[in-house]
């Protein structure tokens, strides 16, 4: 395992999500493909940086997410492209010129605090027996009264949950928060939902 | 290839289960089997656990066997703003306060609002001790009726949210002030300087009422702001519908305005003016949160203003002709030299840099 890279990833890429995410969305017109973009721009930053780590991580991340959505637009995967015409020109005055404040250890904690809160109830519950009293999972499904089985779901949905609010910033000291949250509600109202389908299948796939 | 949402629920399963304990060797070797087979598989992965790793600093949150606490709780943690704030204090309190504060998170996680500061050193046990006994108090306290009161304010530059007992945010513009009382019948901010953000939580049995002078902005459960310019009044809503009624003059009752999403009110002296626009240029008055200010062909003398609210080396408009130019773009507020940078590199405007202002002629 590359845990260096990984360690790097998370330390000077992860830490600009919020930017990154307020930066496809202002320019990206289809919201629904935020989180596809968001992703293959991690990917293309990972790979590269396997092979030489940027100096300048951040104006790098926003580059690469500005090349990948030249390179869909040029593959004609867009329908309508007028509300895109000017994100070369936004860019240029957007992230790349102000340095990421790097959070403090308690400006840190209020973050997870808030992020952890947003969690649905259920959820919120397990992931603080596990994580935070380091409960057993077992012990966690009988305080529950549920199975372990259910209490995995809890935890994996809490993961999830955990790391889009967390990085995605909604709680983060500038205050990304309710607009983009909203948005992304709009965009996903199913994003609950679709944690509980995408389980489903779960315990078979991984059962051994 | 499957989709970044399915990748990312895949990830968080394997995470799950790997944390779960049931671990054996088969499924580690799976487990990096599917690592491998895509780099999106392995940022998905990388980027849960490092949110998970994060998330197990929430113990210094715990208070013993205290179980799983309520929601906002904490919302001491790390103010931005301490209630009650002087205002010489400045943009730095926070920072202030962390210097203060002995260094044990624990220690000050629970402080309760309504207790008076600590400045000494409190042996951990007995801070713990204080402080589940007082959460348990104040959570009495904020669901059983009396007032709640908190005031909050920013320096000149600075901008910050805040939590409100009541789960709602707000979130102050630079040089700004609210003064904040919550009771169990209804919840009141006084906007007395500036502009405020305010994402309210929903409560149709208490309306939420930001007072400005003579005007008062309610609201159920919505997103809008609300700014004091002088006599005028401004307000912007971004979700739901807000009601903007207004004090009686010279005996005369005032009609009341409803505002929806996508409005923007100026009230003045004279009345209310609401323009109705789409909900996404709404949303760009209010962007000064994410640090940002927009102009989509907004006249220089007006942009000048919007940057001036937020520095004290004020942009000076020479002269009209400079005044009426038309400027575009995200701007972060932060950075003005940087906005007249640009001014002089692509329009005519030259800039003369003084101490305490930077004076914009047209050439």
């Amino acid at each position: 395992m590359d845990t260096d890279l990984d360690a790097w990833f998370a330390a000077d890429i992860l830490v600009h999500e919020a930017a990154l995410v307020q930066y496809l969305r202002r320019v990206w017109p289809h919201p629904d493909e935020i989180h596809d973009l968001r992703q293959e721009v991690y990917v293309r930053v990972y790979e590269a940086a396997g092979k030489a780590r940027p100096h300048q991580p951040k104006p790098f991340l926003f580059a690469t997410a500005r090349h990948l959505m030249t390179d869909r637009l040029r593959r004609g995967r867009v329908v309508s492209i007028e509300p895109v015409g000017d994100f070369e020109s936004l860019n240029v005055l957007i992230d790349e010129c102000s340095p990421e404040r790097r959070l403090g250890a308690r400006q840190n904690l209020r973050r997870l605090a808030e992020a952890f809160d947003r969690l649905p109830q259920r959820c919120r519950e397990a992931v603080w027996l596990r994580r935070v009293e380091e409960l057993p999972q077992k012990q966690v499904a009988q305080r529950m009264g549920i199975t372990e089985k259910t209490v995995e779901k809890q935890i994996a949905k809490g993961m999830r949950l955990l790391a889009e609010h967390y990085f995605g910033g909604e709680a983060q000291a500038d205050g990304a928060g309710a607009q983009g949250r909203a948005r992304r509600e709009a965009a996903h109202p199913s994003a609950t939902d679709e944690g509980t389908h995408g389980q489903d299948g779960h315990g078979r796939k991984q059962g051994d | 290839m499957a989709g970044s949402r399915e990748i990312e629920q895949t990830a968080a399963q394997w995470l799950a289960r790997r944390d779960s304990g049931d671990w054996p060797a088969a499924a580690q070797a799976e487990f990096e089997a599917w690592l491998a087979r895509a780099t999106a598989h392995r940022v998905a992965f990388v980027r849960l656990q490092a949110a998970w790793r994060q998330a197990g600093r929430l113990q210094a949150l715990a208070a013993g066997e205290g179980g799983v606490p309520a929601r906002a709780a904490w919302d001491e943690v790390a103010p931005p703003r301490a209630p009650f704030t002087s205002a010489d204090a400045g943009a730095d309190v926070g920072e202030d306060r962390d210097r203060a504060a002995p260094p044990r998170a624990d220690a000050l996680t629970f402080q309760p609002r309504r207790e008076p500061a600590r400045a000494s050193r409190w042996p951990f046990a007995a801070a713990a001790a204080v402080a589940v006994l007082a959460v348990g108090l104040g959570w009495g306290w904020l669901h059983y009726g009396a007032t709640e009161r908190a005031s909050y304010r920013t320096a000149l530059g600075a901008t910050d949210e805040v939590a409100l007992a009541d789960g709602s945010r707000a979130t102050l513009s630079s040089d700004s002030r609210i003064e904040v009382a919550l009771s169990g019948a209804r919840r009141r901010v006084e906007l007395a300087q500036g502009e405020a953000f305010f994402d309210v939580a929903k409560d149709p049995g208490r309306p939420f009422a930001v007072e400005a002078g003579a005007r008062r902005v309610v609201a159920v459960g919505t997103h809008f702001s609300v700014r004091r310019d002088g006599a005028d009044l401004r307000v912007v809503v971004t979700e739901g519908t807000v009601r903007l009624e207004s004090e009686p003059v010279g005996g005369h009752p005032q009609p009341t305005t409803l505002l929806p999403a996508g409005s923007i009110a100026l009230a003045g002296p004279n009345g209310v003016l609401v323009r109705s626009v789409a909900v996404e240029e709404a949303e760009r008055y209010v962007d000064w949160r994410h640090g940002f200010l927009v102009f989509r062909d907004t006249p220089l003398a007006q942009a000048a203003a919007e940057f001036n609210r937020y520095s004290a080396r004020k942009l000076v408009i020479a002269d009209t002709a400079a005044g009426e130019l038309r400027v575009g773009g995200n701007f972060r507020w932060s950075n003005a030299e940087m906005f007249v940078g640009l001014l002089e590199q692509a329009m005519p405007v030259r800039a003369e840099r003084l101490p305490d202002r930077i004076v914009l002629h047209s050439r």
